[in-house]
Order: C-alpha cells, then sequence, then structure tokens
C-alpha cells in the first residue's frame, strides 16, 4: 500500500525538482541572456540585460547589414605606416570588416536542415520497411540480423569515423563535396537507423495483425496494406522517429567535422558554431544568438512531436 | 456464390500437425459450420481457404480452381473476424466501403450498396462514427457490412460472435440467418458453440484434434451421431453416456435389464456379454407419471434424484444411478423432487450403443 507523504517530503521533493530543472535550463537561460546584451553588459551576472540588443538576431537573419566597424584613430595611423605590407594591411583592416561573410547563418542553416530532413526521411523511409520485415515477416536469421543492427548503435561514433573516412576515401566519395555530402548522409542514416527499427518494430507489434489480414481479404496487398493501414495508424510513432533523427542529424559535429572541414560553404551549424567559437568573430551575443537560433528547429521539432504523440490511434479496431 | 473443395488438405506449423486430411464439398449458397473444441483445427482451416495460411499438403477449390498459390486479395473472399478487425482510422461509412474502393467499384454502386447494407444492419445514423465511438454489437455490425457489401464468392466468418454478451449473440445470429438468407453466398462459419451450430448451418462439421469426426446436417449430428465425441459434443446439456454390458436380445445397465429396439441389434456386433457404453440424451426422457397410455417406451427405474435446476421452460435433472450419473431434462409439471426416486421413460429408438474401445457408434 502507498503510504502519503509528509509535508517535509514534498518540499524536499519538490526541491529537488526545482534542482534539477534549474540545472537543465540554466545554460538555456544563459544562451538568450548572453545573446540579446551588449558588450558593456557582458560582465554583469544578472541574467536580464540592462538594455535589450536585437542586433546579432538581426545580423544573423540577414535583417541588417552588419555595420562596418568604425576604425580607430590609431589602427589609421599604423595602417599609413610604410614598412607595413599589403598583407600585413588586409589582415589588420579584415578584423573591421562585416561578418556576415565568415559567419552566413542562414546559408548554415540551410545546409544543415537539408543534410538533416534528407537523413530523417530516408532513415525512416527505410525503417517502415524494415521494422514491418522484423515485425511481421518470418524468415531464418531474423533475431540475429535484428540484434546485429542495434549492435551498430553500440560501437561509439568514434571508432568508426576513421574508417568510415577511409572508405568514403577509397570509393572516391571524399574527394568531392557532394561525395562528402553523400558520405555524411549515409553516416547519418546508418547512425539512425538501428534506433528508428527497434521503435518503429515494437510499434508495429501493438497493431492487431488481424486489421492487416482484414485489408488483405478486402483486396490489398501487403505492400498496399502497409501504406493503407500500418503507415497511418503509426503516425504518432513515425512522428517521434523522423524527430529524433533530425535531431541526432542536426546536433551532429564529429562526423561533419571530418567530412566537410574543407567546404567552408557546406558547413553544418554545429560545425559552423564551432568555427564562430574559435576565430576572431567570436563575440559573445552572435555566438549565442546563433546557439539559440540552433536550438529553436530542435525546440520546434519537440513541441511537433509532443502534439502527435497523443497515441491510441489503434484503438477500437479490435476486442481486447 | 461458389463451391468450396477442400482435398487431402493437410497443416503442419513446424514438427506439429494440426490438419490431417481434411476432405470436404462445400455446395454453391450452402452455410457449412465448422465446429469443435479451441485446438481442433477449425480456424486454421478457415483460414487456409481465406488464404492466411499456407497449406502444407493437399489442394483446396474455390470454384473447381485451385487456389492454393493464390494470395487471400486475389480469391475473392470476404471474411468477419473474431476481434471486429475493423480499420480504427477509418469511420464507420469507409470501413464498409475499403474493399468496394480497392476494386475501384463505381461511386453508383458505393452508394448503393452502402446504403443497402447499412439499412440492413441498422448503422445508418453511426456510418460518420469511428469504431472505438462504437459498442460490441455495433462493431461486429460494421465487421459483417464490410463483407456483405463485397460480391465475394464465399463468406467466412471466424467465430463473429464470441465476442458479445448472451442477449446480442442471440439477435446477430438471427442477423446473420437473414443476411444468408437474403445474399444467399456460400459461407463457412467457425464456432466452437454447438448452439451456433446447430441453428445457423445448412451442413455442420465438428473437428477434433485435427480430424474432422463428422460432416452432416444438424439433425443428423443429433440423432445419429457417428461417436462419443460427437454425441457429447452436440447436445446441450449432453449425451448420457453410460457403462453398460450388451446382450442378444437386451442391454444390462446397473444391474437392469433393458430390451432392444430392433435398430439396434446389429448382426455384426458381438453381443454376448460385451462391454458398452450407453447413450441417450436428457432430452429424451419423461417423467413415467406424465406418460399418456399406449406409448411403447423403455423404463428405467428408481433412478435418484441428486440435484435440481430449474430452467424456467424446463427442469434439468442430475440423477444417479448405481455409481453412475445421469442428467434428465423433464417438464415443468413434473414433480419431482431432490432426495426423491423417479422412473424415467425413454424411446429405446432414440439410444445409442458406443464401441468402448474405439467410442464409434454400433447402432448406424
Amino acid at each position: 500500500m502507498n503510504r502519503k507523504r509528509s509535508l517535509l517530503q514534498n518540499m524536499l521533493l519538490t526541491l529537488a525538482i526545482v534542482a534539477v530543472l534549474f540545472f537543465c535550463l540554466f545554460p538555456f537561460v544563459q544562451i538568450l541572456s548572453t545573446s540579446l546584451k551588449h558588450q558593456f553588459d557582458w560582465g554583469n551576472p544578472s541574467l536580464i540585460p540592462v538594455k535589450i540588443n536585437l542586433n546579432a538576431y538581426k545580423e544573423l537573419l540577414g535583417f541588417v547589414q552588419a555595420t562596418e566597424e568604425q576604425i580607430p584613430a590609431t589602427v589609421k595611423k599604423l595602417l599609413e605606416n610604410p614598412l607595413i605590407t599589403p598583407e600585413q594591411r588586409e589582415k589588420i583592416l579584415a578584423k573591421y570588416r562585416s561578418t556576415s561573410d565568415v559567419f552566413p547563418f542562414p546559408r548554415f542553416f540551410l545546409n544543415t536542415f537539408l543534410l538533416s530532413a534528407s537523413a530523417a526521411s530516408v532513415s525512416l523511409a527505410l525503417a517502415v520497411l524494415g521494422a514491418y520485415a522484423f515485425s511481421r515477416l518470418r524468415f531464418g536469421g531474423r533475431t540475429i540480423i535484428q540484434r546485429s543492427i542495434l549492435f551498430v548503435y553500440m560501437v561509439g561514433g568514434v571508432l568508426l569515423m576513421v574508417p568510415l573516412y577511409q572508405m568514403s576515401v577509397k570509393v572516391g566519395l571524399a574527394r568531392t563535396v557532394w561525395g562528402s555530402l553523400l558520405s555524411l548522409l549515409l553516416i547519418y542514416i546508418i547512425q539512425t537507423l538501428p534506433v528508428s527499427l527497434y521503435m518503429l518494430g515494437n510499434y508495429f507489434r501493438t497493431i492487431p495483425y488481424s486489421i492487416e489480414e482484414a485489408a488483405t481479404t478486402d483486396g490489398c496487398s501487403r505492400l498496399q496494406s502497409i501504406f493503407v493501414i500500418i503507415i497511418p495508424l503509426s503516425v504518432p510513432m513515425l512522428v517521434t522517429v523522423f524527430v529524433y533523427c533530425f535531431i541526432i542529424a542536426w546536433n551532429e559535429f564529429l562526423f561533419a567535422s571530418v567530412f566537410l572541414k574543407q567546404y567552408h560553404m557546406f558547413h553544418t551549424l554545429p560545425l559552423a558554431l564551432q568555427s564562430l567559437f574559435v576565430s576572431k568573430n567570436a563575440i559573445w551575443d552572435r555566438i549565442m544568438a546563433a546557439s539559440m537560433l540552433t536550438l529553436i528547429p530542435v525546440i520546434v521539432c519537440f513541441m511537433f512531436a509532443m502534439r502527435n504523440l497523443s497515441g491510441g490511434l489503434a484503438e477500437g479496431g479490435v476486442k481486447e | 456464390m461458389a463451391s468450396v473443395r477442400f482435398k487431402n488438405v493437410d497443416k503442419w506449423f513446424g514438427k506439429t500437425q494440426v490438419l490431417h486430411d481434411i476432405n470436404l464439398d462445400i455446395k454453391e449458397s450452402e452455410f457449412v459450420v465448422l465446429v469443435g473444441p479451441s485446438g481442433c483445427g477449425k480456424s486454421t482451416t478457415l483460414r487456409l481457404l481465406a488464404g492466411l495460411e499456407d497449406i502444407s499438403a493437399g489442394d483446396i477449390y474455390i470454384n473447381d480452381k485451385i487456389v492454393n498459390l493464390l494470395e487471400p486479395q486475389h480469391r475473392n473472399i470476404a471474411m468477419v473476424f473474431q476481434n471486429y478487425a475493423l480499420y480504427p482510422h477509418k469511420n464507420v461509412q469507409e470501413n464498409i466501403i475499403f474493399g468496394l474502393k480497392r476494386a475501384k467499384a463505381s461511386r453508383d454502386l458505393i452508394e448503393s450498396r452502402l446504403d443497402k447494407a447499412s439499412k440492413m444492419l441498422q448503422l445508418q445514423e453511426f456510418l460518420q462514427r469511428k469504431p472505438a465511438q462504437l459498442s460490441g454489437g455495433q462493431r461486429q455490425r460494421v465487421a459483417m457490412g464490410r463483407a456483405i457489401v463485397r460480391d465475394a464468392d464465399v463468406f467466412l466468418f471466424d467465430e463473429p460472435l464470441s465476442n458479445l454478451d448472451a442477449k446480442l449473440r442471440n439477435q446477430m445470429r438471427y442477423e446473420i440467418r437473414r443476411i444468408h438468407r437474403e445474399y444467399q453466398t456460400t459461407s463457412v462459419y467457425v464456432t466452437h458453440d454447438q448452439v451456433e451450430a446447430m441453428t445457423l448451418g445448412d451442413r455442420v462439421v465438428v473437428m477434433k484434434d485435427g480430424y474432422i469426426e463428422q460432416v452432416g446436417t444438424p439433425m443428423e449430428l443429433y440423432l445419429q451421431p457417428k461417436n462419443i465425441f460427437v454425441a457429447t459434443f452436440i447436445g446441450a446439456p449432453s449425451m448420457n453416456i453410460l457403462d453398460a454390458t450388451l446382450y442378444p436380445e437386451y442391454i444390462e445397465l446397473e444391474g437392469q435389464k433393458l430390451p432392444l429396439a430392433t435398430n439396434l441389434v446389429k448382426t455384426s456386433v458381438p453381443s454376448d456379454g460385451q462391454k458398452v457404453k450407453f447413450g441417450i440424451r436428457p432430452d429424451f426422457f419423461q417423467d413415467e407419471q406424465l406418460i399418456s397410455a399406449g406409448e411403447a417406451l423403455t423404463t428405467l427405474p428408481n433412478v435418484h434424484i441428486d440435484i435440481i435446476e430449474p430452467l424456467g421452460y424446463d427442469r434439468e435433472l442430475n440423477l444417479k444411478l448405481g455409481h453412475q450419473t445421469l442428467k434428465a431434462r423433464l417438464d415443468l409439471r413434473s414433480t419431482a423432487r431432490e432426495g426423491d426416486t423417479i422412473n424415467l421413460c425413454f424411446d429405446m429408438r432414440r439410444a445409442h450403443i458406443f464401441d468402448i474401445e474405439t467410442e464409434k457408434n454400433l447402432t448406424i
């Protein structure tokens, strides 16, 4: 029998929950706060900016042209020095130029979005067919194949990075930018497929087989019954799996850093953010605004998934 | 409408044989019921006919055409499942017309069939509802509607009423009977309920352990069961099976010598003190006090009444005859009371004698 909690226990539990929530959410609040602060405000420990600064967001989203930094008088004097070579002068001037070409956020966003959406779509399509086979068809070696695929998921990405890169070099994919992107796409699909298969397979098993049998006696082939019965009944799980794959690809840094390092304009956001961190353009409000904007699709995906996770679509079809 | 034929059909699941040499001919428009206890292979037989399972040996014909390798969608059958198997994401109307749409039927045809079926099954007001918003009986009617709108050669019913309560079951039994009379489609119906089998079937197939025990009309099975299994499976309460000894002119039952009727005397049966089983249905007993003069009946005297169960329309007596128990279903007018003894009368021509080893009926 469950014992009722005392007031003290309730307070401790609430405190623990608040502590965990604070620990999880504080970094995000810090990112948001810093992204909205002016330079003079960065040292201020308060999370609320003295004055809201939206310049970084406007600049990243291309609403305003980044303003040319004013060159201080001392620097101008320095540039007039005849001993300075043209290369050195160029380097000094670059510091005061627009940064939009250094961090073209919309471009990186689009790269990441296309790569993540493609990987998630292909992974989902393959997972639907694969999971259906695992959950419905009887064939030799089914269990071994199923376990082997899950085994792939257990091997860390770092271990596979070198062999995978070697493979893609050997088959000639790494030579071109499109080949590199294709390699990355394949890696994301392979990375997300095991869990997608596992999640979808388990979900398909909850759909009564007799509904499919009814569809076949009503004139559907097996493939048709997948599209007409299984997929419509699995929408919540399909959305979840898509979001899972999308987020994995969206946040992936390791493989992108290996395959796309030399192709600056094809960088994905995690890679671009990392580059921004270590570049001479590492300005806090811009870094944090870029991080915040990178988070938005993930949050949107989660909200979308939550809306669709109502479940129970297969209810009422059969007598339990 | 189509004829169906099972020819030497076997079915194995791994190393287990679940159907043994099934041979069955079903005529056009016939309503055949497969009945038997759980695990007897009746549902498997139906699923083989539907194409939902592959046969291991033999042939299945629909309209004289072998369908062994045809996928279910190409057999032109319609099936009603035990658990309804409705499409939960589609409403009642979409469920009913699903098969017609797959077959690319014209809009007019779809509308007219939907209209007819929904009226017949009283589903007009539920057409826009999802299955989850329906009661069990309504869902089963939708499943039925989904089958009848199609111009199928054969209707297959896999225990369609087993999930319904007793009252609804009676009502739906009546609906199924009406649908068959209207459409005259060849139907195969699986059930474990012998009342459904008796009331619905033109012919009934009794199965046990993957074998067909007997095929016949309900009354043939009731009056002339081929063996003890069929005798006890068909009829409620089931037939009394008593230990007896057979002699040329009489049968000895707990020391009482009962003269044999002519139909029970068979020259092929060695009958000099042979141990046998004597079968008589509880329904065939009558209270001696209520017999009108002139009826040529055999009397089983001094049977002890253990328990009486009044069922409203009659009284069911649990009796003791020596060390054996038996049941009798008597007229309401009978005044017998628990603890009394009673003289039971029956027509010996309605009794059966079964071989003690093979359990076969020796009198047919």
